[in-house]
């Protein structure tokens, strides 16, 4: 099945996509009464997460991810003449600390990937948070030399022409959102995050790696605007306006301890997919060693955008069980606080 | 008009972001600066002006563009651009006159904080209601060096803030300096912009250790925004490099690997070309 018919789309909807907002706003009655996690059900929502164990970058990252991407139903049939848009994690790039951006060699793999499957145009795309010198940026994380040689376009997400979409979240102020316009032009867009700590928002994954499509012209960097709304409340509504079609999380080397900048290189050895976005970056949570639960943003997307509990995600491929490995937590970090995952 | 920028220049009045772009504020802002700083005649770049004055709001502040009015941060860059000619001096001062009265979210400093930074110093912020940062803050210190207010106390407390915003190893990070501890990395673009502002304001030992990182930066860096900076920042320390001609023009032959630059940084990269008092003219640079 293809993510244009099992999940939700941005282009055409389809029936899921009505669920979810019928979800969304059935949801939204029960929010005083407390998170929807609390509900085991979450709201019936389901959804798939592939994990493979992927040692480092010298290996086949691309046949690690077309598996995973066949796994959850993404297939020949489902991505042939589709235009993809990749948006990795390049927020701090530094030539001598390369755990913290999406490695440019899960870049090139993923590209591979989908073009191997029939896609008809593989770019990439990324407004990073801090920094406004996009080609230094590109430079220092290494991913110039990959899209040069591979021949795939870069798009500078901070500074193209704006589309207003209304909101469809509500956690924030905003009643509309500004993404880049080229995002028209593409039919999906797949989020490549890095797998880290992050010292206010808990965990930075596929979610969050959303800040990096909104523009630094409307909201400044670091995405300023966003983070006077909130990170989680900011996270909720992007995810849920959007409505991106895949993540694929590079989880071989991670960032543990004061991420999602100053944190350490952890080997995690790992790559996960999915189409839920919540599904996935709890699963993630999982492997880390976190509860998702605590992760603010996942809690309040639990039974509202998709489930975050592991009795409501099909885990595809390796249990999360077999590849965990606790990510350092800082104790004087307060989003740290009560993260830690009970061992089984 | 400068060869580089007339692929850029609509009829109408105003710039591309690219050649293949649209019309925004910020890149006419620059071209206009740019083309300023080479000569261009205050005719040729009458339209333009009058196309940010045409957007400009009442309380003087210009917008990103007319959907985003909270994202004011262009206000500094048309300042600047208004002020190469008197068909413009009202919208100059009016946009003055609305950096003056603005100012960036600021609390007083709290002890435990895991934010190193002083958050009590006043300064401006990139839209409406949010924190100072390092850019906005360097921007409207420069449009109001510019327009003859460098002494006044908000420019005074920007300039405050830029120092309270250096990291102890040397240079600025966007805006921050430690969090929960760790001191941040330094960055090129946001080092050279801040050393601009303060040019002529501090001495030089109090940002020795930045102007020594800055100038390790510019000899590496080949990208337009920063080595567009750190020659204007290093310029205004009297710093400038023999050999920054030539980094120019290899950072300009770029674009036939890379693509066309952003206006906005093909124009900061240009004004580093142009005759000593003509650059530190339109940015507002005093020199040291």
């Amino acid at each position: 099945m293809s993510p244009d018919s099992k999940t939700r789309t941005r282009k055409g909807g389809g029936t899921t996509r009505r669920r979810v907002l019928l979800v969304g706003a059935a949801g939204l009655a029960a929010t005083a009464a407390g998170r929807r996690y609390l509900q085991n059900d979450e709201a019936g929502l389901r959804a798939e997460v592939f994990i493979a164990k992927q040692a480092d970058y010298q290996g086949d990252i691309s046949g690690t991810v077309l598996r995973g991407l066949r796994e959850i139903g993404v297939d020949e049939a489902a991505t042939k003449g589709k235009r993809i848009l990749l948006k990795p994690n390049l927020v701090e790039p530094h030539p001598e600390r390369t755990h913290v951006n999406t490695h440019p060699l899960f870049v090139r793999a993923v590209a591979e990937a989908f073009l191997r499957l029939g896609a008809a145009v593989v770019a990439v795309g990324e407004g990073q948070g801090h920094r406004r010198d996009s080609l230094l940026v590109l430079e220092d994380s290494g991913l110039l030399e990959v899209l040069q040689e591979d021949s795939l376009r870069f798009h500078d997400l901070n500074v193209d022409e704006l589309k207003m979409v209304p909101n469809a979240g509500d956690h924030t102020q905003f009643k509309s959102l500004s993404f880049p316009g080229l995002f028209d032009s593409y039919d999906w867009i797949v989020s490549l995050p890095k797998m880290k700590t992050h010292h206010w928002a808990g965990a930075t994954l596929s979610m969050k790696n959303l800040f990096g499509v909104m523009p630094g012209i409307v909201y400044g960097w670091p995405k300023t605007a966003l983070h006077l709304q909130g990170i989680e409340n900011s996270v909720v509504d992007i995810y849920a306006t959007l409505q991106p079609h895949l993540a694929i999380v590079d989880g071989i080397v991670g960032m543990e301890g004061d991420g999602p900048i100053m944190g350490t290189a952890k080997q995690a050895g790992v790559i996960v997919v999915g189409r839920n976005f919540p599904a996935v970056d709890a699963t993630c949570a999982r492997i880390m060693g976190l509860r998702p639960e605590t992760i603010p943003y996942l809690n309040i997307a639990s039974g509202q955008l998709g489930p975050i509990r592991n009795a409501n995600i099909k885990q595809l491929g390796e249990p999360y069980e077999a590849v965990r490995t606790d990510f350092e937590l800082v104790g004087d970090i307060p989003a740290h606080q009560q993260l830690r995952l009970a061992t089984s | 008009m400068i060869a580089a920028l007339n692929d850029r220049l609509l009829p109408e009045g105003g710039f591309l972001t690219r050649p293949d772009g649209h019309y925004r504020c910020d890149a006419t802002a620059w071209a206009i600066l740019a083309a300023e700083a080479h000569g261009a005649s205050t005719s040729e770049l009458a339209p333009s002006r009058a196309r940010l004055t045409s957007r400009q709001r009442t309380d003087g502040g210009l917008a990103i563009d007319a959907d985003h009015g909270e994202s004011l941060w262009p206000t500094p860059l048309a300042a600047m651009a208004w002020a190469g000619s008197s068909l413009s001096a009202s919208s100059q001062r009016l946009a003055v006159r609305y950096l003056l009265e603005s100012q960036g979210l600021h609390w007083d400093r709290v002890p435990e904080s895991p934010i190193g930074h002083d958050t009590s110093i006043p300064g401006w912020a990139w839209t409406l209601g949010a924190h100072s940062f390092v850019e906005p803050t360097v921007l409207s210190l420069l449009a109001l060096s510019r327009a003859g207010e460098a002494g006044h106390e908000r420019a005074q407390q920007g300039a405050a803030l830029l120092l309270d915003r250096q990291l102890s190893a040397g240079g600025w990070n966007y805006g921050n300096t430690l969090v929960f501890g760790q001191e941040l990395v330094a960055l090129p673009s946001t080092t050279g912009m801040a050393l601009c502002a303060l040019a002529g304001r501090v001495a030089r030992d109090q940002v020795e250790r930045s102007l020594n990182y800055l100038q390790v930066e510019a000899a590496r860096i080949r990208t337009p925004l920063s080595l567009g900076w750190a020659l204007a920042a290093l310029d205004g320390f009297g710093e400038r490099s023999d050999q920054a001609d030539a980094w120019i023009e290899e950072t300009l032959a770029r674009q036939s690997v890379v693509g066309a630059f952003e206006t906005s940084e093909l124009a900061l990269l240009l004004i580093g070309s142009a005759p000593q008092l003509s650059r530190r003219d339109v940015l507002g640079v005093f020199a040291s």
